[in-house]
């Protein structure tokens, strides 16, 4: 039979498809597809975009990318995409692609106010050079600072931690993961003492109740909601929960949906620790040997500045909430105290702080939270009966404490973006450790990661301004001296203070105390709450803006240079996903015309300083460590002298190719012909990507957390490994005697994770015995009461707004913006609205509405029908849309422990353009 | 030329009438419907951008269809890919665009 060449082509698709989903194909069909594909190279790789961390198919011709497809032997997706995922080929394709860096100049040299121009890279590195210099000689290592990525892939994320730490001796580099997961990790060192979650994917297979606490996964997640989908129809006993704070497409399936009003998860949560204990449903044998109890303080403030002198005048209200707060009659309640009653926050400088209770104590928290009291507080939908919502909330209940029934709950940014973030990431570990349902085959509280590294690059590295590789902490004197042992540095090179979070460096540039400022795979200016503050400080102060991107985002666009940067197929790399699998790719592609990899900007970068530039005596504003002189880094240079050093060693030479990386030789067999531009550029042929890897993995071995070599994860038949790796074994479920090796013989379940398991007792308000106790091998439950949001709706600004993702796009829209089905699909974002919200402001459906809060205002179009159907009183918009820059709305309020903005909850107008 | 790989899914019951009511999708051939496990198999050519995805809507909101999985994506003579920036990226309120990044 003659097959036309469309004809034909399709064929083979067909069969591809067929094949990748496990169908039989005719021998006819599978010729067809041998033929179409018969030049091509396929390769496995992993998705761009989530972190739920599908594996991708990517096939090229000729130095192209031609095909995409799921990788039908990758265990989290079985060879589905969703609609992002499938378009992964396409987004380096963009016709505004960055492909020279560009540098903004005026009569033939940079100038703040000049226009952009095309530079060459040695001129782009010696103005960056230059303006680095000048600032670190006024301000020293804290002046100079890194907005950095849970994007960047983990070699990249390991550079630049470095190049910063050990290098310039500066804490200041912070990821957008800290909008993301930083409530995650805090919790996960509260209760269980190690980052990162206990259980995985196959959770979903094992569980029968799987519960959404404020997470769109049908949007958000949508492979693993064709997951939970598929458990829900093949099993007739599943049951999915929704509760939100509005209906949206994860509601479709559920069999309960709780529409619940902003930041009153809270008192759900404790209203079933309340059943919990009432019902006698406590796991008392699983609490007694595995679970303590704590509390911490309440008067822990809003994450905010403690001062409002950069504030606009109508911000000004809201900010003195961080320093005292009047009590509200549903805080009061929770927090048994009188309403009306004033207090001074007076812990917004330990809000971390805790201290272990009796379960007397803990009964006693959680006794407010009955039915009335939460079902009054919490219902969300005006417009819902009162008593349709308790039987609800009852429900909920039911499905928990049900002896029968395995539960999941999955969260994400519903619980993390929030003032009380961590508060609730710890209460869904309370639910689950009281009921004894963690840390087994379908059961646990599983939380997921919005971004593809927030896990591997972000937290695992410790890219944080806090952190150092493995779960070790700056402030915490052993952890510094390991990790300069790990990398060759003499003693008290590291900087024993904590760096500026994410949105403080934004702050600190808006100050002055940041004047150098370096952003890679991120967008601040449109991604960060209260934009028009940090728009003003880029463009308008005398600072230095560098942003690393691949397309003219907004961050771009406000940059004093730009530097094109090689996206996910064009370089090596390796991301981490949400259940502790890490999967590496290779090099498919070359990077257009200059756009070169991330990493080969921090290396190439760093050959231009020595390390007597750095590692001389440092002045540090504020700096108060014991063993430190007072606002000073001591010289470690005569020791680096005696360690064999030069003063006039290049950073590179000592942070990057040193001895044992150059070892690490390029070409390699495990590139099977792949390129590698990085290993070109940099001329010594070394294969950083790999050396790097190699360098990192000590840190990760033997506490828990190890990780396989390098030509491991790049072996033919592996997709991703789920850490700890021990013996070439991954691990399932954590703290799980069955499954983990890291735990003691005979515990059946042991919480080994070593931070914060030494500390005092006390009651449900303060500490009464300081002196530390342990803890190890436990679990905490905490108690943490209800507290109401910082800015709610009023009077004036009368409604809630919300923002967060769509399906088709990934956050700001640079990359899936650039491909022409998906912005087709959702070209411009909307507010979604309740039609009477609409009808009451004279507006309908497509109308042009101003957005506006106490921060500023936006242009937008109405939506009252689709995907999202609000409550009365509260709007929705998603942020990718560059044309409508959602963050000058949202307010930069944080969870005070994990520095995590929340977006969810801003107080807004809206009126007729 | 936009062709997309696309797994269908739907109860046993329905796989043929889902079939039927698929194929008469323009654009659209049904290669393969497994009744036991209930997956069909199809592919779409769009002769457009934006078309694909449209089309793939359509697919999704046939009756009895549980889930519609994009599966493998095909691109090799897309040529009209690079030219297709979408509209509405420049023009940012309070911030110029500099004329190099407009070409």
């Amino acid at each position: 039979m003659h097959l036309s060449r469309r004809q034909f082509i399709k064929t083979g698709i067909a069969a591809s498809t067929a094949a990748t989903v496990g169908l039989p194909i005719s021998k006819m069909a599978e010729a067809a597809a041998a033929e179409v594909e018969k030049d091509w190279q396929w390769d496995k790789s992993v998705c761009r975009f989530c972190g739920t961390g599908c594996g991708i198919m990517v096939a090229t011709k000729a130095g192209r990318i031609v095909a995409t497809k799921g990788d039908p032997n990758a265990p989290v997706n079985k060879g589905l995409n969703c609609i992002k995922g499938y378009f992964n080929g396409k987004i380096q394709s963009g016709k505004d692609r960055l492909t020279q860096p560009l540098m903004r100049m005026k009569d033939g040299k940079f100038d703040k106010k000049g226009q952009f121009v095309p530079v060459t890279w040695e001129q782009a590195f010696d103005e960056m050079e230059r303006q680095f210099r000048k600032t670190y000689a006024e301000k020293g290592p804290t002046g100079v600072a890194m907005l950095a990525s849970a994007q960047k892939t983990i070699q990249e994320g390991y550079a630049f931690n470095k190049l910063f730490k050990a290098g310039w001796r500066s804490n200041t580099i912070d990821p957008n993961a800290r909008n993301c997961m930083a409530s995650a990790v805090a919790a996960f060192y509260s209760v269980f003492g190690t980052d990162e979650p206990a259980g995985n994917y196959d959770d979903i297979e094992y569980t029968d109740t799987m519960v959404l606490w404020g997470a769109n996964m049908a949007e958000m997640h949508p492979i693993l909601w064709s997951r939970i989908t598929d458990r829900r129809l093949a099993h007739k006993n599943a049951r999915v929960i929704n509760v939100t704070t509005f209906r949206n497409m994860s509601s479709d399936i559920a069999d309960l949906e709780i529409i619940f009003k902003p930041q009153t998860d809270l008192a759900i949560q404790n209203y079933i620790a309340r059943e919990i204990i009432a019902r006698g449903a406590m796991n008392k044998d699983f609490v007694e040997k595995h679970c303590v109890f704590a509390t911490g303080p309440y008067d822990i403030g809003y994450g905010m500045r403690p001062t409002d002198k950069f504030a606009y005048p109508a911000e000004k209200d809201v900010q003195a909430k961080e320093l005292k707060v009047t009590l509200d009659k549903y805080e009061a309640i929770g927090q048994r105290r009188k309403a009306g009653e004033v207090v001074e926050q007076k812990n917004t400088g330990n809000p971390a702080a805790h201290w272990l209770i009796s379960l007397e104590d803990f009964k006693r928290g959680v006794e407010p939270y009955t039915l009335d009291f939460v079902a009054e507080l919490a219902k969300g939908d005006p417009d819902e009966p009162l008593d349709k919502f308790k039987a609800k909330l009852k429900q909920l209940a039911d499905y928990y404490i049900d002896p029968q029934r395995k539960v999941v709950s999955f969260w994400t940014m519903g619980f993390n973006q929030s003032v009380r973030g961590t508060w609730l990431n710890e209460q869904c570990y309370m639910n689950h450790l009281l009921l004894g349902k963690q840390s087994m085959p379908g059961n646990g509280a599983f939380s997921l990661t919005g971004q593809p590294s927030a896990c591997g690059t972000a937290r695992e590295v410790g890219m944080f301004s806090h952190r150092l590789p493995a779960d070790r902490l700056i402030p915490n004197p052993a952890h510094r001296a390991y990790s300069e042992k790990q990398w060759n540095l003499p003693a008290k090179t590291l900087n024993p203070q904590i760096g500026s979070f994410y949105g403080k460096i934004l702050r600190d540039l808006e100050d002055g105390s940041v004047k150098w400022l370096w952003v890679a795979v991120n967008n601040p200016f449109q991604s960060h709450p209260n934009i028009n503050h940090w728009l003003r400080a880029a463009r308008e102060l005398d600072n230095f803006v560098v942003v690393s991107e691949a397309y003219p985002g907004v961050s771009a666009k406000v940059a004093d240079l730009i530097l094109p940067s090689a996206m996910i197929f064009e370089k090596w790399g390796s991301y981490g996903n949400a259940e502790r699998r890490t999967q590496h790719w290779r090099q498919q592609v070359m990077p257009p015309g200059q756009a070169r990899a991330d990493i080969w900007q921090a290396i190439e970068f760093s050959k231009r300083f020595k390390v007597k530039d750095f590692w001389g005596e440092q002045k540090v504003p504020g700096l108060k460590v014991e063993g430190y002189e007072d606002g000073k880094l001591p010289s470690v240079l005569d020791e680096a002298v005696k360690m064999g050093y030069s003063p006039e060693d290049s950073l590179y030479k000592v942070l990057f190719a040193t001895p044992a990386n150059l070892k690490v030789r390029w070409p390699d067999g495990v590139a099977k012909g792949h390129p590698n531009h990085v290993v070109t550029l940099l001329g010594d042929g070394w294969f950083p990507e790999k050396a790097l890897w190699q360098e990192y993995v000590p840190f990760t071995r033997g506490d828990g957390k190890d990780l396989a070599d390098f030509d491991v994860y790049h072996g033919d038949k592996v997709r991703g490994l789920k850490w700890p790796v021990v013996d070439g074994k991954e691990t399932g479920w954590r703290f799980n005697e069955q499954h983990d090796p890291y735990v003691k013989k005979g515990a059946g379940f042991d919480f080994y994770g070593k931070l914060f398991k030494a500390i005092p007792s006390g009651d449900l308000d303060k500490v009464t015995d300081p002196k530390p106790v342990s803890v190890a091998g436990k679990a905490k439950i905490f108690f943490r009461p209800y507290a109401a949001p910082v800015e709610q709706p009023d009077s004036n600004y009368d409604l809630w707004f919300c923002t967060g993702r769509v399906l088709e796009h990934w956050h700001t829209g640079t990359m899936t913006r650039r491909v022409p089905e998906l912005h087709r699909a959702v070209p411009a974002a909307v507010m979604w609205m309740h039609p009477d919200d609409a009808k009451k402001r004279g507006l309908k459906r497509n109308d042009l509405a101003w957005l506006e809060s106490r921060r500023g205002k936006v242009q937008i179009r109405v939506e009252t029908g689709g995907r999202n159907t609000m409550p009365r009183g509260m709007v929705y918009a998603a942020f990718f849309d560059e044309g409508v820059l959602i963050n000058k709305v949202c307010i930069d309020a944080a969870c005070p422990i994990s520095k995590e903005s929340d977006f969810k909850k801003s107080a807004v107008k809206v009126y007729k353009v | 030329m936009n062709i997309s790989g696309i797994m269908v899914t739907a109860l046993p019951e329905h796989v043929a009438e889902v079939a039927q009511s698929v194929a008469a999708l323009q654009g659209v051939e049904v290669f393969q419907a497994d009744v036991a496990s209930g997956k069909l198999v199809v592919v779409q050519e769009a002769a457009s951008v934006g078309e694909e995805v449209e089309g793939f809507k359509r697919i999704r909101a046939v009756p009895h269809v549980i889930a519609a999985d994009l599966v493998q994506h095909y691109f090799e003579e897309d040529n009209e890919l690079i030219h297709a920036i979408p509209d509405g990226l420049e023009g940012l309120e309070g911030i110029r665009v500099p004329t190099e990044l407009k070409d």
